[in-house]
């Protein structure tokens, strides 16, 4: 890529400038003044002084422009910095022509003249000369960046907004594990005979969760109080099937009840506490849920028995769609972690800042 | 058909115990709650069907059964969709969704009743004598990484020794057994699988070219293309086998 960019850029140098030596030479061919040998050697040396000074100034020119990183500020200072440096740049090359020229003997009449009075006066009139081919060159310049920016930057929208519904499919997906709801109604079927009413019980704990899934997909946050309704439903599904081999805990402030949470995010985490921790534990064991205000911020957190083995598998806590659903929600205000808190205790926990429109 | 149903979740047990009760021609002999107990129970009754749920607590039912020497018939129950259940690429696959639907249960038990039995060693005087002999009717699971096979021993080619590994050359595939060759050779029938060398072991059936080889050794060429060697020890019992 580099690379590429750098021999385009050579490209672009060479022809320019190629092109103003052939026009160059075109002209004074035209205007009949390469009649003797002495007038082509003093036209050709002139030329070749200006081109290389000019590619030589011109390459330095984008130097500066690079380390002063002209093209990433505001518009009104690009500008303005533009001109600046090509300003300094033309004075620079128009006071090597100067020398150059005088060096080689291939000064003009007029320029001897000035010269006679005031060398500084000399240079300022090649600054001119200067001036003009190098705005050129950096209107040339600057456009090509300005429009290569502007597509770059239609690329990164676009990608931007894949992403984004990427993840929201992502998280509606994540919502309710397929897996569960047909295990629970498996479940179900076999207390319809066994325990009548808990299985009326369960098929409203299971209409709850769906339910309450569905409108997840539309709201951006919902209230705690309705979040926890559907982590009970959940749990005590989880527990018809496991029956002893699951314990559930909560740790509830009541405060909390009224903070606005990210809807099923609180669900996520207990369902990963069963699926990475009971489900795994032949004996099972205890999930306990927390919610707290700190210091302005709400706590939710899922703690379970269990290890977190080596190296966690990023992918299949879905630790990614909640840390990404935390940061599109709140920014870096919020923030997600997952630890070994005992040797028998993994906690799980959002932290994410108190909503302001609580009474 | 006696059959064994392993699941953790009881309820789950009980729902397929309860659809069972359709087809007295299954005898619901035990139940297991993991895959420990399950190979347990499986060593204890030589059951010849086994209701299997994949995801349990400690192995999943794929894990248990590739801990198995050889494997009965099994169904597996899983409330895993079609979709899911592609990715372990298991071969020859009877798997119930739950809830179990009741006709696709008489669907796969019709199904077990089609397929040839699968010796046991439970049942007959032949496997009295020594219960732990397979023969080339046994079926072996066989589980390399994600995927997974059921294979008859008659459609093995060849087993080579890999450390404490064996490699398993069977159709296509060679996957990687947790069993050493010599264990192996203990349990095979020997009128089959023949011990050419240190490393082989070859399934005589699966012969397709004999031809002489250094210090008076053999090589044999399998019907896979594979090349054996068998040892001058070895060339001695392989005649005297094959002029029987």
């Amino acid at each position: 890529m580099n690379r590429f960019k750098l021999s385009r850029y050579w490209a672009f140098q060479l022809a320019g400038w190629g092109t103003f030596a052939l026009i160059n030479s075109f002209f004074a061919y035209s205007f009949d003044k390469l009649r003797d040998p002495q007038d082509v050697q003093l036209f050709l040396g002139r030329l070749g002084i200006f081109v290389a000074l000019g590619l030589l100034a011109t390459h330095l020119m984008r130097y500066a422009i690079i380390k002063l990183n002209i093209l990433q500020k505001a518009f009104e200072r690009q500008i303005l910095e533009f001109i600046l440096v090509t300003f300094c740049i033309s004075f620079l090359a128009s006071f090597f022509n100067m020398e150059l020229l005088s060096n080689f003997g291939w000064l003009n009449k007029g320029e001897k003249e000035v010269l006679n009075k005031n060398l500084f006066l000399l240079i300022l009139s090649g600054v001119f000369n200067f001036f003009v081919y190098f705005f050129i060159w950096n209107l040339i310049y600057f456009t090509y960046h300005y429009v290569s920016k502007s597509r770059k930057q239609q690329m990164d929208t676009l990608q931007l907004e894949k992403l984004v519904k990427e993840l929201e499919l992502k998280t509606i997906k994540a919502h309710i594990n397929p897996h569960f709801i047909f295990n629970s109604l498996n479940s179900i079927r076999a207390l319809i005979d066994e325990n009548p009413s808990r299985a009326r019980n369960a098929i409203t704990e299971l209409s709850n969760i769906l339910r309450s899934s569905m409108r997840a997909e539309k709201g951006e946050t919902v209230s705690f109080d309705q979040e926890l309704k559907i982590v009970k439903d959940y749990l005590a599904l989880e527990n018809m099937r496991f029956e002893d081999r699951l314990q559930v805990e909560y740790d509830i402030e009541e405060t909390t009840l009224g903070q606005q949470v990210p809807p099923m995010m609180l669900q996520t985490l207990v369902e990963n506490a069963i699926k990475h921790g009971i489900s795994k534990q032949i004996n099972g064991g205890l999930v306990k849920v927390i919610s707290e205000i700190h210091d302005n911020y709400h706590t939710l957190a899922v703690q379970n028995t269990g290890y977190i083995n080596g190296s966690i598998n990023k992918k299949g806590f879905g630790i990614p769609s909640t840390e990404d659903r935390l940061l599109l929600l709140y920014g870096p205000k919020a923030r997600f972690e997952i630890k070994q808190i005992n040797d028998a205790l993994v906690e799980a926990k959002v932290v994410i800042p108190v909503s302001q429109n609580q009474n | 058909m006696r059959a064994i149903i392993i699941d953790d979740e009881r309820l789950a047990r009980a729902e397929l115990r309860k659809l069972l009760q359709e087809f007295p021609e299954i005898e619901i002999v035990d139940e297991a709650a993991n895959a420990e107990e399950g190979l347990t129970k499986i060593e204890q009754h030589h059951p010849e069907l086994i209701f299997l749920d994949i995801q349990m607590p400690g192995k999943t039912g794929f894990e248990m059964l590739s801990e198995l020497d050889r494997a009965p018939h099994v169904v597996f129950t899983t409330a895993y969709d079609e979709y899911a259940l592609k990715a372990f690429e298991v071969n020859a696959l009877d798997y119930l969704l739950k809830p179990i639907e009741p006709r696709r249960l008489a669907d796969a038990i019709q199904k077990l009743h089609n397929m040839e039995p699968v010796p046991t060693g439970h049942n007959g005087s032949a496997g009295a004598e020594n219960k732990s002999l397979l023969t080339e009717d046994h079926q072996v699971f066989v589980k390399d990484g994600e995927r997974c096979w059921f294979v008859k021993l008659s459609e093995i080619r060849l087993f080579e020794s890999v450390g404490n590994y064996a490699k398993v050359f069977f159709s296509t595939h060679k996957p990687l057994i947790l069993k050493s060759l010599n264990a192996l050779e203990e349990r095979l029938d020997e009128k089959v699988f023949f011990r050419a060398n240190r490393k082989h072991i070859v399934n005589l059936r699966m012969i397709d070219k004999i031809e002489p080889y250094f210090n008076g050794g053999l090589l044999l060429e399998l019907k896979g293309g594979e090349k054996i060697e068998v040892s001058r020890r070895q060339t001695v019992k392989f005649k005297e086998m094959m002029s029987l």
